[in-house]
C-alpha cells in the first residue's frame, strides 16, 4: 500500500469516527422522541427496546403554540437574512467600489464591530428597545442582527475580488452604477450571498439570548425560547419524549437548509480554512 | 496608409441597419485628436502635455515598456481615467468631459472583461440594450458580428466555457456590435499563447481592413506594433519618443530609446569618437579602434558624447575584408539566420548576423563587415541622426 493511500484511509476512518460521535446524540434525541413519556420516566434505557410511538409528535401537532413559535422563528430568521444580505451587499459594494471621504476609516470602524461581544451592548440595547417600545415585536428580534460587520467584511472582500475591468467594460456599455451593481456584480457574488445567508439564517434560528430578553410575551417567543420555556424543573423526567420531539421538530428547518445549501456551506468552510 | 480603406457594401457580413447615433458610416470615419493631455497620479506625472492626432481609419499602436503611460493614455481616451488638463476630440466632438459610454468608443480589454454569468450572446447584447436598440436590430448585429468572427456556435455558452482565444474573439465581437467610431485595444493578445497570438494578430489586421474604423492598440510587443500599425507612437517615461510608420520607426529612430526598443535583436549601441571625413560625413571610431564610415552628415551633429547604432543585419560575419575582429561568445541559431554575439577587443559586445547554416562556434575568432551607411548616430541627449534622404 502506498503512503498516500494509507494516510487517505486513516483520514477517512477519522472522519467516520467524528461523524459517528456527532450523530449519536442526534440519534439519541430522535429515539427518545419516539418513546412514551411514561416509559422514559421509568428508565431511558427502554429506548433500546419496547414499543415506539408517534404520540409525542401527535401531541406536538395538537399544541398550536409550537407552530406560532416556528412562525416567529421563520419570520425573524428570514427577515434577518434578507436584511443582512441587502445591507451587507450595498455596504460591501460601497466599500469596494466607491470613492468617498473617510471610506477607510469607516471600514475600520465596521471591522471593530467584529470585536464587540453582544454581552457588552445588551443592556444599552435593551434600554433602547424599551424606549422605542419595540420589545415583543418581530422588529425587535430582527433589527439587532442587521448590524452585521462580518457580512459587510465578507461582501467587501468578495466585491474587491471581482476585476474592475468588469465595471469598466460595463461603463463603456453605457451601464449606470445601479445597473452595474444589480445586473453584473451582484450575480457574481451569489456564492458569498449564499454563504452569508445560510450562516445568518442558522444563527438567527438558533439565537436564544436576545429573544429570551426581548420577547417576554409567549406569543412572540421564537422556537428556541419556546422550547426552553416548556422545560419545567422536572421536565427531564416528566415529559422527556415530548421535549425531544420538540427538539427534532425545531431542528428540521436547519436540516432542510443544510441539505439544500450543503454545497455552499462546504465551500464557505473550505474557503475559510484555505485563507 | 498601408491598409486600404474598405468601404461597406450590402453584402458585408457586418452591414446592418444602423439606428443609433454613432453608426453612420461617415460618423465612423472618425479622427482622434489629443491636445496637451496631462495626467498625474498623486504627484507622479504619467502623461505630460501630450498632443497627437489620428486620421480616420488609421490603425495606431501605442508602443512602450511597462509604466510608460500607454495604457493610461488609452484609458483616458476611453473615459476610464479623468484628464487633468487638455482636450480629447473624437470625430471633431470634444469628449473628455463625457462618460465612457457616450464617447463612441468600444474597448477590448487585456483580460477580456466578459461578464462571466452571461452567455456570449448576452455579453454582446448588453451594451445595445442599455441604449435602447431595438430587439431585432440587436439580434441582427449579434448574428453578423458572431458570423464575422466565427463564434456563432459559442453564442449560448458562458465565458468560463470558452478557451482563451475564443474569449478574445467574443470580446472583440462585443466591441464590434456597438459599431463604435473608435476601437480601443488594451494589450488584447498578451494572454494568448504564441501561435494563437500570431493568428489573432493576422485576424485583427483583416478586421481593420473589413471594418475600416479607427483603431488604437496598446502593446509592449514590438512585433505586434510593427505588423499591425499604420503608425506607431513610441512612448517612454510619460512622453512621446516618436510617432511614425513602422518602417520610419525602424529605419530612422528618433532617439536611442526608440532604436533600442524596436528591433530584434536589440540594436548594437556603442560609444564612439566622431571625426569629419570626406563629403562632410561622420566617421566613427568604435571602442576597439575600428573605423566605421557613416552616411550621417557631421553638420547636424552636436559636439559631445556620441553613440553609434548598428542593427545586427548590418554587421555581418565575414571571412574576408573584415573591418573588425572579435571572439564569438554566444551563437544563436534561428534557422533562417544565425546571431553571433561577438566580443571586440576591449570587451565591447556586438551582435552580428550570419547565414542560417553558419559554421561559427562559440570561442571562434571571427571577422566582421560593417555596413556603415546604415549606421545611426545618437548625440549626448539621445537624439538620432541618420543618413540624409
Amino acid at each position: 500500500m502506498t503512503r498516500p493511500a494509507l494516510s487517505g484511509r486513516v483520514a477517512v476512518a477519522l472522519v467516520v469516527v467524528g461523524a459517528v460521535l456527532m450523530l449519536v446524540p442526534l440519534l439519541w434525541v430522535l429515539a427518545l422522541s419516539l418513546k412514551s413519556n411514561a416509559e422514559l420516566m421509568a428508565d431511558t434505557h427502554s429506548v433500546f427496546n419496547g414499543r415506539y410511538t408517534l404520540q409525542n409528535y401527535a401531541d406536538l401537532v395538537g399544541d398550536g403554540q409550537v407552530f406560532r413559535w416556528i412562525a416567529n422563528s421563520l419570520i425573524v430568521s428570514l427577515g434577518m437574512t434578507a436584511g443582512v444580505l441587502i445591507l451587507s451587499s450595498l455596504a460591501g459594494y460601497g466599500f469596494a467600489r466607491l470613492e468617498f471621504p473617510g471610506r477607510r476609516l469607516l471600514f475600520v470602524i465596521v471591522l471593530f464591530g467584529l470585536a464587540v461581544p453582544e454581552q457588552a451592548v445588551i443592556i444599552a440595547r435593551h434600554q433602547l428597545f424599551s424606549w422605542a417600545e419595540l420589545h415583543n415585536t418581530h422588529g425587535a428580534l430582527i433589527l439587532p442582527g442587521l448590524s452585521a460587520p462580518f457580512g459587510v467584511f465578507l461582501m467587501t472582500q468578495y466585491f474587491r475580488a471581482i476585476p474592475k475591468e468588469i465595471d469598466e467594460a460595463a461603463l463603456l456599455d453605457n451601464a449606470s452604477r445601479f445597473t452595474i451593481f444589480w445586473k453584473l456584480l451582484l450575480p457574481l457574488t451569489i456564492p458569498a450571498q449564499a454563504t452569508l445567508g445560510i450562516f445568518t439564517f442558522l444563527s438567527a434560528w438558533n439565537d436564544y439570548w436576545w429573544p429570551l430578553i426581548s420577547a417576554t410575551n409567549k406569543e412572540m417567543f421564537t422556537l428556541t425560547v419556546g422550547i426552553a420555556s416548556t422545560q419545567m424543573n422536572f421536565a427531564q423526567t416528566e415529559g422527556l419524549g415530548f421535549l425531544m420531539a420538540q427538539a427534532v421538530f425545531a431542528g428540521l428547518p436547519i436540516l432542510i437548509v443544510y441539505l439544500l445549501f450543503q454545497k455552499y456551506i462546504v465551500q464557505a468552510v473550505a474557503g475559510a480554512a484555505g485563507r | 496608409m498601408r491598409h486600404a480603406c474598405a468601404l461597406r457594401s450590402v453584402d458585408d457580413p457586418l452591414h446592418v441597419n444602423y439606428s443609433d447615433k454613432n453608426t453612420n458610416r461617415e460618423d465612423r470615419l472618425a479622427t482622434v485628436e489629443l491636445t496637451n493631455i496631462s495626467k498625474c497620479f498623486g504627484r507622479t506625472a504619467v502623461i505630460d502635455g501630450l498632443s497627437m492626432s489620428l486620421n480616420p481609419n488609421e490603425f495606431m499602436v501605442f508602443l512602450g515598456p511597462s509604466g510608460c503611460g500607454k495604457s493610461t493614455l488609452l484609458r483616458m481616451i476611453a473615459g476610464l481615467e479623468t484628464v487633468d488638463s487638455g482636450e480629447i476630440r473624437i470625430g471633431g466632438r470634444r469628449v473628455d468631459h463625457l462618460p465612457p459610454g457616450e464617447r463612441g468608443v468600444a474597448m477590448v480589454f487585456q483580460h477580456y472583461a466578459l461578464y462571466p454569468h452571461m452567455t456570449i450572446r448576452d455579453n454582446m447584447a448588453f451594451g445595445l440594450r442599455n441604449v435602447g436598440v431595438a430587439r431585432d436590430e440587436i439580434a441582427a448585429r449579434v448574428a453578423a458580428a458572431a458570423r464575422s468572427l466565427e463564434i456563432e456556435h459559442l453564442l449560448e455558452r458562458r465565458p468560463g466555457q470558452l478557451s482563451g482565444g475564443q474569449r478574445q474573439r467574443a470580446a472583440i465581437a462585443r466591441a464590434i456590435v456597438k459599431q463604435p467610431q473608435v476601437f480601443l485595444f488594451d494589450e488584447p493578445l498578451s494572454n494568448l499563447d504564441a501561435s494563437l497570438r500570431v493568428r489573432t494578430r493576422v485576424e485583427l489586421a483583416g478586421l481593420h481592413q473589413r471594418l475600416g474604423t479607427t483603431m488604437i492598440f496598446v502593446t509592449h510587443d514590438q512585433v505586434e506594433a510593427m505588423t499591425l500599425a499604420d503608425r506607431i507612437v513610441v512612448l517612454n517615461d510619460c512622453r512621446i519618443e516618436q510617432v511614425g510608420t513602422p518602417m520610419d520607426i525602424y529605419l530612422r529612430p528618433a532617439t536611442s530609446f526608440v532604436a533600442g526598443f524596436v528591433g530584434s535583436p536589440r540594436i548594437n549601441l556603442l560609444p564612439v569618437r566622431i571625426e569629419a571625413a570626406a563629403e562632410g560625413l561622420a566617421r566613427a571610431t568604435l571602442p576597439d579602434g575600428t573605423l566605421v564610415q557613416t552616411a550621417v552628415p557631421t553638420a547636424a551633429l552636436p559636439q559631445g558624447d556620441t553613440t553609434v547604432g548598428l542593427r545586427a543585419e548590418h554587421v555581418r560575419i565575414a571571412s574576408e575584408g573584415a573591418a573588425a575582429r572579435g571572439t564569438a561568445r554566444v551563437v544563436e541559431r534561428l534557422g533562417e539566420r544565425t546571431l553571433v554575439h561577438v566580443e571586440l577587443k576591449g570587451g565591447a559586445m556586438l551582435v552580428a548576423e550570419d547565414a542560417g547554416l553558419s559554421t561559427v562556434r562559440a570561442g571562434d575568432e571571427v571577422g566582421l563587415s560593417i555596413d556603415g551607411a546604415r549606421a545611426h548616430l545618437f548625440d549626448a541627449a539621445g537624439r538620432g541622426h541618420h543618413a540624409a534622404g
